[in-house]
């Protein structure tokens, strides 16, 4: 009966267990089997024929170079199994590695086909299921991120981190986490500015210089002795301490005391100088809570003999209470305040907005005090919520300078210093939920996001109202509305200093030395004039929301008198005196539009005594299309450019001699052609149409079949038929400064989605910063390790 | 002699008055070490400098003929008359690891990584930056804490905060060229006055003085602290967060040892040598003073070890002051042309000019029987050989200073082709007492160095 049964059920559990099986392999053949259909297709009808043309010859057979043979890969099935290789070899064939120069290599067509292949099927990026966020690496603050943040937090600017070592640069920007790294010399200037930091933010002893006798340091004599930390006077007794009254003037004299409590009386102290009593106080506080008392005198200047004594000394024996039997007088410390500041002599701001609450002022203890003026500092400098635990320690600090004499302020300073060396204020940590689970993406913290946009918006520390929508768990409901908050904020100014100085390269200005002989109208203020124009029409294009295309066509600029000059452009009548102010001036008529005829641009892609319509080009392709071309080969003949060289052609003459070598070629010919376009414009980019003795000839050709006669035409055809390149080249620049990471393949969707977002929203600017802060990358992470 | 008879170098420093190259007394060997009870060597420590030149060199108006003691200086090397004895002209030498094997273009980032690692960079833009321990970083660790600074970096061009360096790497490369771990870059001083002040103090010596001790308590009570933080918040992290903190560990660990074995600083005696602030806009008083700071941070044994890079990699600044116009990267590649080629010899000879300062600066001082320069080595040299074809073997290499006595300088010595420039940096570890098996793609010691 028993066996049957078993048996019975065991033959149900089989089927059931087959026809599961059976289903998912069906399922599992089904959708592999259409993706692996349209793969090999183009594997076995287009890829291989390329491969067996190009690479086979080294790369097949018993013995292959490289031990690499390709043979092997007879179905897109079987190269999808073996991704490492695959990816090598799109890094080879990407950078023109392979095949070698001197055997026949595909044509740029056919590269791409054989790129794009790999692209689409190993890389395979699905943009339907979940997306991969990536992984940031715990991102260290960089010196401008450290000064902004200091600034907002303590509320004093004065850009202590401008002594650290510049940080380094990955990605073309100075915030990514891979590249930001901590040594001692960095860890020492830390160290150094917070103390810089917390001297200038907070005064050790506000009320005046302060000096603090520990009673325990007293030898014993008649009457008193040290007890523990204390001095016990048991009898009428005096301790005495010569003290130095530096001036004329008023005087704090505190004394920490309690009493141990005996008959009808209080406890009695009396505090002298030089013997004569200032003030006669009765001692309530008792052992469980000590307490400070203090007297304000006038005092004359002077070495004086300071005192302070118990004078109702009170002993019963044989008491039957024994605590009414014996009054003592308990001593801490007592100190001197003073001179005090007269009252005209305010706090520096920073101060008071930091140390509301003190004891010589509030009457608290020390540790109630430190902890009120503590926890909402921690709290701005972590970006998070502070646990108690947390707190004592900081605490310990200001009991620590306490122990060791000094004022509670100092005790502050102490503290808040630690915060600012802090691992939890210099790194922004951001926890990963599954740490051994690469696999598992999840949105950060609303703590997380409120760091990551504040930094990614302003390059500083959120504000309180990011803090405290993170903490009401509201701040992903008013994402939108906060970002516009933002970027009407001043500090969003970040976004054109960091984001634009680093995307367009205009901090390379600084360091830009066109040679002097030759263009001696060079100066500083041409150079800053420059910059200024550049981030001016950043900043119009950003708080006006204006399309994006306008960095590539824009028909107006920033100009100065001095700039209006160096353009050849007349500037309009105004009442504006000041020639140094920048004004906004329509480029309708002339020859420039947007920033790739601005002269920051135009001089900062130049060679010292010449244009390089090389660098030109090759910027453009770098920062303007995303499409950066392959590192050259080395052990190329670079131009002739001697004397004899120079008058026998144009430079463009002699450019189009030395790329006739066929490896040139292929690069070249975009870059050059796209270079070329702005000959019109000199190393520092003045209008011209000679170049020496010979006529400019800015027009070309693009690989794509668009002709163009000069800059204007060529920057047209950009924002028409090459703006998608452009718009996705921006998004990846601006997504990987939001995120502090490289672009990844996986970042395609997202890519592509903001793209179409932004065709919808005539490519407002606002709208792909909001797109990026909505974007997985920016919302979510995931541990390092292999991806989703 | 006791050790307590020995002057302090406090009170040595208040008499120096404003003169560099003022003697160390004998009675300041040693001069204090920090290993508390380590015993004092008998001997002057032997130093170590390592200062970095970009894009290698003109080679035919580098490389002597002859071998030996009598070579002649070629057009270039004539900088080095004054200290020819003192130097030795090392030629065959090369870095493997700084051609491309299979990583494409990017040799001058190459060059300054592996100059001082022997090791190959791994090729990124920013993640998983991966190099090697530097000479010099692997003695530091060795030896280093016997000084206040177990090692110090200058330079003189600041990192770049912008662009791209070097086709695909990371400008980490090419901005250092000590790193402490694979992973982990040490970066310079490029103002000389901060330089300065890191080893000196900014000066005031009545803040010295006043409340050191205090001061030191709370600094680490505040270190104590925040690792622990850091140690609390390292468990909760992923592994590449967890090397970002260990970074920030090791800082605040090395900071830690320099307050525990603190002695007070006078710089009284030195104040007049403090540098203007700023950086100066010519390079030659700029290269200078980062000189003078080393001379200074080895004389008064601040520390032993030191690298300084005069310039960046694929470095392009133009030298109007020499008449040379263009860019260094851009004539570099000269194609023999005579009027880049000759651009290409004159900045050569320009910063080999400031390294012969450096040299005669440490010949300068004069340290128990003999020199400064005589318990030194100071190398010079760059990762790459030819800049117009971007070769890594035959570097230009010179190597002065007798470190301790036993280097037989003043030869043209020619080794193997393609014998690793790894191989002279044990040589170094050995005479610096901080022996290693092996760094980079070393293969061995260097023969016919010593006497």
């Amino acid at each position: 009966m028993l066996k049957k049964n078993i048996n019975e059920r065991g033959g149900q559990f089989f089927q059931t267990v087959v026809s599961a099986v059976f289903g998912v392999v069906i399922a599992l053949c089904g959708c592999f089997s259409d993706d692996l259909r349209a793969d090999d297709v183009l594997y076995v009808t287009k890829i291989k024929p390329l491969l067996t043309k190009y690479c086979y010859d080294c790369h097949s057979g018993d013995d292959p170079e490289g031990k690499l043979s390709l043979e092997k890969y007879s179905s897109a099935a079987v190269a999808l199994k073996d991704q490492a290789t695959w990816k090598k070899i799109h890094a080879h064939l990407k950078s023109r590695k392979m095949p070698p120069k001197d055997e026949t290599r595909p044509t740029e067509p056919e590269y791409k086909q054989i790129l794009d292949w790999i692209d689409a099927s190993l890389f395979n990026i699905d943009c339907q299921g979940d997306r991969d966020p990536g992984h940031v690496t715990l991102r260290r603050l960089n010196k401008v991120e450290y000064n902004n943040t200091v600034r907002d937090l303590v509320g004093i600017d004065f850009r202590p981190g401008d002594d650290f070592p510049n940080d380094d640069v990955g990605y073309g920007f100075d915030n990514i986490g891979d590249v930001l790294t901590t040594s001692p010399l960095l860890m020492e200037k830390y160290m150094a500015a917070a103390e810089k930091i917390v001297q200038r933010a907070i005064v050790a002893n506000p009320l005046g210089p302060t000096t603090r006798y520990q009673a325990e340091k007293f030898k014993a004599t008649s009457g008193r002795r040290p007890f523990l930390k204390m001095q016990i006077l048991f009898g009428n007794a005096e301790m005495q301490q010569q003290h130095d009254f530096k001036e004329d003037g008023e005087y704090i004299i505190a004394v920490r005391v309690f009493g141990q409590q005996a008959g009808k009386d209080l406890p009695r102290m009396s505090i002298r100088v030089d013997g004569k009593e200032l003030a006669a106080l009765d001692v309530s506080a008792t052992g469980d809570q000590p307490r400070v008392l203090r007297i304000r005198r006038k005092i004359k200047r002077g070495k004086r003999k300071l005192g302070i004594a118990f004078i109702n000394d009170f002993y019963q024996e044989g008491t039957k209470d024994r605590k009414q039997q014996d009054r003592n007088l308990m001593v801490e410390y007592f100190e001197v305040v003073g001179p005090l500041n007269p009252k005209s002599k305010e706090l520096p701001e920073a101060h008071q907005k930091i140390v509301f609450a003190s004891p010589l002022t509030t009457g608290e203890t020390s540790e109630q005090c430190a902890r009120r003026v503590l926890r909402p500092f921690a709290v701005r400098a972590f970006r998070r919520n502070v646990h108690p635990r947390e707190l004592d320690r900081l605490i310990s600090l200001v009991k620590l300078a306490e122990d060791q004499g000094d004022s509670f302020e100092r005790g502050i300073q102490l503290a808040i210093k630690t915060i600012l060396v802090s691992p939890r204020f210099l790194f922004r940590v951001e926890r990963d939920q599954f740490p051994r689970d690469s696999r598992r993406p999840h949105k950060i913290t609303e703590f997380e996001l409120a760091t990551r946009l504040s930094y990614f918006l302003w390059s500083t520390m959120p504000d309180d109202e990011l803090l405290r929508l993170a903490r009401e768990g509201a701040l992903r409901k008013n994402l939108a509305k906060q970002v516009e908050r933002m970027l009407a904020d001043s500090r969003s100014d970040s976004l054109v200093s960091n984001f634009a100085g680093q995307w367009l390269e205009i901090r390379k200005l600084e360091s830009v030395a066109p040679d002097a002989k030759q263009f001696p109208e060079f100066d500083d203020a041409l150079r800053e004039a420059m910059q200024k124009e550049t981030e001016l029409f950043f900043a119009a294009v950003l708080r006006e929301n204006r399309s994006v295309l306008d960095f590539l066509n824009g028909k107006y600029t920033f100009l100065n008198e001095r700039l209006a000059r160096h353009y050849g452009i007349q500037l309009a009548k105004s009442k504006e005196t000041d020639g140094n102010k920048f004004r906004r001036v329509s480029l309708t008529g002339t020859n420039r539009g947007g920033v790739l005829t601005q002269g920051s641009i135009l001089t900062l892609t130049s060679n010292p005594t010449r244009t390089s319509p090389v660098k030109r080009g090759k910027w453009i392709l770098e920062q303007v299309l995303g499409t950066p071309p392959p590192p050259p080969p080395p052990n190329v003949d670079p131009l002739a450019e001697d004397k004899k060289a120079v008058e026998s052609a144009s430079l463009r003459q002699r450019m189009e001699i030395h790329r006739k070598n066929a490896v040139c070629a292929s690069c070249h010919e975009q870059m050059d052609a796209i270079g070329f376009a702005f000959e019109n414009f000199d190393a520092i980019g003045r209008f011209r149409t000679m170049d020496g003795k010979f006529a400019v000839e800015a027009n070309g050709q693009l690989p794509s079949g668009e002709k163009f006669k000069n800059a204007q035409e060529f920057s047209a055809i950009l924002s028409k038929s090459k703006h998608e390149l452009f718009v996705k080249c921006l998004t990846e620049k601006l997504l990987t400064y939001a995120t502090g990471r490289g672009i990844e393949y996986y970042d395609k969707c997202t890519v592509d989605e903001i793209f179409e977002r932004m065709k919808k929203n005539d490519y407002r600017f606002v709208t792909l910063i909001h797109e990026v802060v909505k974007s997985d990358p920016f919302q979510k992470r995931r541990a390092r390790g292999p991806a989703p | 002699m006791s050790s307590d008879q020995r002057i302090s170098r406090r009170t040595v420093l208040r008499g120096v008055g404003t003169a560099l190259s003022l003697p160390l007394l004998d009675a300041m060997i040693p001069t204090p070490s920090l290993a508390a009870g380590a015993k004092p060597p008998a001997k002057p420590p032997v130093r170590m400098a390592f200062v970095f030149f970009p894009i290698g060199a003109y080679m035919p108006d580098w490389t002597p003929e002859k071998l030996g003691p009598d070579y002649a200086l070629t057009p270039t090397l004539t900088e080095l008359a004054s200290i020819k004895k003192e130097t030795l002209v090392l030629s065959g030498l090369a870095h493997d690891n700084a051609r491309a094997k299979g990583d494409g273009a990017g040799d001058h980032a190459r060059c300054s990584a592996a100059f001082l690692t022997g090791a190959h960079p791994r090729k990124t833009s920013g993640k998983d930056i991966h190099l090697g321990v530097s000479v010099d970083q692997l003695a530091a660790q060795k030896i280093g804490a016997r000084t206040r600074f177990p090692s110090i970096e200058l330079g003189c061009d600041p990192n770049r905060n912008v662009g791209n360096c070097d086709s695909g790497y990371s400008c980490a490369y090419s901005s250092n060229i000590a790193w402490r771990s694979p992973t982990t870059p040490v970066p310079k001083e490029v103002k000389p006055r901060a330089a300065f002040d890191r080893l000196f103090g900014s000066g005031n010596k009545d803040e010295i003085d006043k409340g050191t001790a205090k001061r030191d308590l709370y600094d680490q009570s505040i270190l104590d602290l925040v690792s622990e933080d850091a140690r609390r918040l390292q468990r909760r992290l992923g592994r590449t967060d967890k090397r970002k903190l260990e970074e920030y560990f090791s800082s605040v660990r090395e900071i830690e040892r320099r307050i525990a074995g603190a002695e007070s600083v006078d710089i009284a005696g030195i104040q007049g040598t403090r540098p203007p602030g700023g950086i100066p806009r010519d390079f030659q008083e700029h290269a200078r003073l980062m000189c003078d700071v080393l001379t200074l941070a080895f004389q008064t044994d601040m520390s032993r070890i030191g690298t300084f890079m005069l310039a960046r990699a694929g470095n392009n600044r133009s030298y109007p002051q020499i008449g040379v116009r263009s860019g260094h990267h851009s004539q570099s590649h000269h194609r023999n042309e005579t009027n880049k080629v000759a651009d290409i010899q004159k900045i050569d000879r320009y910063h080999l000019a400031q390294f012969v300062y450096l040299v005669e600066k440490f010949k300068s001082v004069r340290e128990g029987d003999g020199t400064l320069l005589d318990n030194s080595m100071l190398l010079y040299g760059s990762g790459i050989a030819d800049g117009n074809r971007h070769s890594h073997h035959d570097l230009p290499t010179l190597l002065a200073g007798r470190g301790g006595g036993k280097i037989d300088t003043g030869r043209h010595v020619r080794y193997q082709r393609n014998t690793p420039l790894a191989n002279l940096f044990l040589n170094m570890l050995d005479l610096a007492g901080a022996s290693a098996d092996s760094i980079g793609d070393s293969t061995g010691r260097l023969k016919q160095l010593t006497v």
